[in-house]
């Protein structure tokens, strides 16, 4: 088995088509964070120092200033208490220019990326990795070489496994690398710019991680097992884009559940739980909605839902490919 | 201990048919080949032989029937035979986008051999100097050596060939024909399908002949050439006169072909044919006794088997397809 593994491994590192794919893995992540860090960065003083000018400026201008005594005076009007003790500060921050007029910038927010950035790396590092899985044995299949290597080592179960092994392990540990990469990186730059940065956080991050690369790694070797199963890469590309169209439909159509839809389960094995929102009765809309039904819109689906559900899914694909590798004819 | 290294019996594979009917490949088919020497594998093209060919070897499953390797029975034991077995079958089949010497590290490392048989194998069929390059670039009969190379890394007992010379050179085929004949005599034993019947002939020294997917005939390559009629073929000045001659004498007189005034005989003793003519005053030019070869042995042999003949059978019991 380490002899097969070993070449395995050789022949992954041989094919030019699935190393560029790898790559992509790599980099685009990188892209990604640079991006994110970029967009965020905080103003330097110099802007603030011409915002702040102009913020002066404007503050001196007449009108300004009789708004601001006409807020004094009737604070009704501009929605504040008459009695507020604060009325001068309450109404310099309403009329007033304030910096944020002149400047807009977003902050780094690690909880925030979880769901949105976070998530969106985690899909397309797996879309990527599941293409490299695929084009991996699509390519023994279609130069029929698949047969060569069954006249050198013939016990089926052990070469589907070998090649599954490696894709699935250099899956994970190369998407292991690039989402802790991406969390480290950005926890550092929002540490560098005094920004929430506990540990707490950061370990949130890098679990969001360890359970992404889980589903990155999943995803290849889905792939790698379907064009087992299919014995082609554009086979299981089309069976894969039909599916996802017809699946689609099919939700659309019926309305089903999103707790069953698979990108809330991803997400939910991910983030460790995800949010999803149902349909409550109509009941819950009067003033007094009767007692004893449940009227919560949103809803948690736990990680545990979600890992049973993309596993079942996986599992019934390995099975498939397996027995049909093992019984039929190869070309 | 059996001294047959490949045998079948009664093996039998059908193809299910896009229109829903079964077709036969190879039907009840029992092969036989001793161990030692190069036994020819002969059919007309769809016979079965690759399909034979590749039941043995586990690519494919056979619908009905049991094979042997060395004794051991097939699939089922194949892991232990099978790096006692070289084999190309068919058209060669590597990955493109590899070197040869690649596909073929590939392959040692998988069996675990050293690097070293790779340049062996490379230099014996004369890849050298090209095993870097891409096997995509290769010519159709590089390709083929390549296969040939490949069956070398695991020093066989058994090479089963199938077509191995197709899209060589004359060099290349006498250079396979010598290698072929090279390892019969030190001892491996080769099952060499091939459709170049004056190669199979001078190699090979037991054959079989297979049509429809069935044995039409099997044993020693002289013992195959044997029986029949003896045949002379008869040059005379009036060859109509000497045809009824002969055929009054009870002779049985063909043309030798349509535009040739020879005339075929058969005639266990050329003698007779020589006085029957000479008393009816005719003198003939030329008498040459016709060996039968392989090519006529084979053809008379396969003359029913037409191609796209079509054999849709009753299922058999056993499996499916
Ligand atoms: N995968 C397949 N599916 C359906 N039919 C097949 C398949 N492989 C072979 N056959 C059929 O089985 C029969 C035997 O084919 P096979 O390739 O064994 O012939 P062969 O003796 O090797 O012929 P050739 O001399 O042309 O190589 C043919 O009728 C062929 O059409
Ligand atoms: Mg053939």
């Amino acid at each position: 088995m380490r002899r097969l593994l070993h070449v395995e491994l050789t022949r992954l590192r041989w094919r030019r088509a699935v190393l560029l794919l790898l790559l992509a893995v790599v980099a685009l992540p990188v892209v990604f964070g640079v991006a994110r860090a970029w967009s965020t960065t905080p103003p330097s003083a110099e802007d603030l120092a011409r915002v702040d000018q102009q913020v002066a400026e404007e503050t001196a201008r007449p009108y300004v200033q009789k708004q601001l005594e006409r807020c004094l005076a009737k604070p009704q009007r501009f929605g504040l208490a008459a009695d507020d003790p604060d009325l001068q500060a309450q109404c310099e921050s309403f009329v007033l220019p304030q910096r944020e007029w002149f400047l807009y910038y977003e902050t780094l927010d690690l909880v925030q990326e979880r769901d949105e950035t976070g998530l969106a790396v985690v899909a397309l590092v797996s879309v990527l990795l599941l293409l490299a899985g695929t084009t991996l044995v699509g390519h023994d299949w279609n130069s029929g070489s698949m047969s060569n290597q069954l006249l050198f080592e013939t016990r089926r179960t052990r070469v589907w496994t070998a090649k599954a092994l490696v894709v699935f392990a250099v899956s994970l540990v190369l998407s292991l690398v690039v989402f802790s990469s991406y969390w480290l990186a950005l926890w550092a730059a929002a540490r560098s710019r005094d920004l929430p940065s506990s540990t707490g956080i950061l370990v949130d991050c890098l679990q969001d991680g360890l359970r992404g690369a889980l589903v990155a790694a999943g995803a290849a070797l889905g792939g790698y097992a379907l064009t087992m199963l299919f014995r082609s890469t554009v086979a299981t590309l089309g069976v894969l884009f039909a599916v996802a169209v017809a699946g689609g439909a099919l939700i659309a159509v019926l309305g089903i559940d999103a707790q069953f839809q698979p990108q809330t389960n991803i997400a939910a094995v991910v983030l460790d739980g995800a949010d999803y929102y149902v349909q409550v009765p109509d009941e819950c809309f009067t003033d007094r909605p009767p007692p004893g039904i449940a009227c919560d819109e949103e809803k948690v689906l736990p990680a545990a839902n979600g890992s049973i559900y993309v596993g079942s899914f996986l599992l019934l694909a390995g099975a498939a490919s397996v027995l049909s590798f093992r019984r039929r004819d190869v070309p | 201990m059996n001294d047959l290294v490949i045998e079948t019996t009664g093996l039998h594979k059908e193809f299910r048919s896009r229109r829903g009917g079964l077709r036969v490949a190879v039907q009840g088919l029992d092969l036989a080949v001793p161990r030692g020497g190069v036994h020819g594998f002969l059919g007309p093209n769809g016979s079965g032989k690759t399909t034979t060919i590749r039941m043995l070897l586990g690519l494919a499953r056979a619908s009905k029937g049991s094979m042997e390797l060395f004794g051991h029975p097939v699939p089922q034991s194949l892991p232990a035979v099978i790096d006692r077995v070289g084999a190309v079958v068919e058209s060669p089949k590597f990955s493109p986008n590899f070197s040869g010497r690649q596909n073929l590290v590939l392959l040692a490392r998988t069996i675990g051999a050293p690097t070293g048989r790779v340049d062996a194998a490379i230099e014996t069929v004369g890849l050298t100097g090209r095993d870097r390059d891409r096997f995509k670039s290769y010519s159709l009969g590089m390709k083929q050596r390549l296969a040939i190379a490949a069956t070398l890394l695991k020093d066989p007992e058994l090479l089963i060939l199938d077509e191995p010379t197709n899209g060589l050179d004359p060099a290349g085929i006498r250079e396979i024909r010598d290698t072929i004949r090279d390892l019969g005599e030190r001892g491996v034993t080769v099952l060499l399908s091939s459709h170049i019947l004056a190669e199979v002939q001078q190699v090979c020294t037991s054959a079989t002949i297979i049509g429809n997917g069935r044995l039409l005939a099997s044993g020693r390559v002289d013992e195959l050439l044997q029986g029949g009629p003896a045949v002379v073929r008869v040059e005379a000045p009036d060859p109509a006169a000497a045809r009824s001659v002969l055929e009054g004498a009870g002779f049985a007189v063909s043309p030798a072909a349509s535009d040739e005034p020879d005339l075929l005989v058969e005639a266990d003793s050329p003698a007779e044919v020589t006085r029957v003519l000479g008393e009816a005053g005719i003198w003939l030019t030329a008498l040459t006794p016709v060996r039968r070869d392989l090519e006529s042995v084979f053809l008379e042999l396969t003359e029913a088997d037409t191609l796209g003949h079509e054999h849709v059978a009753h299922p058999t019991s056993g499996g499916a397809a």
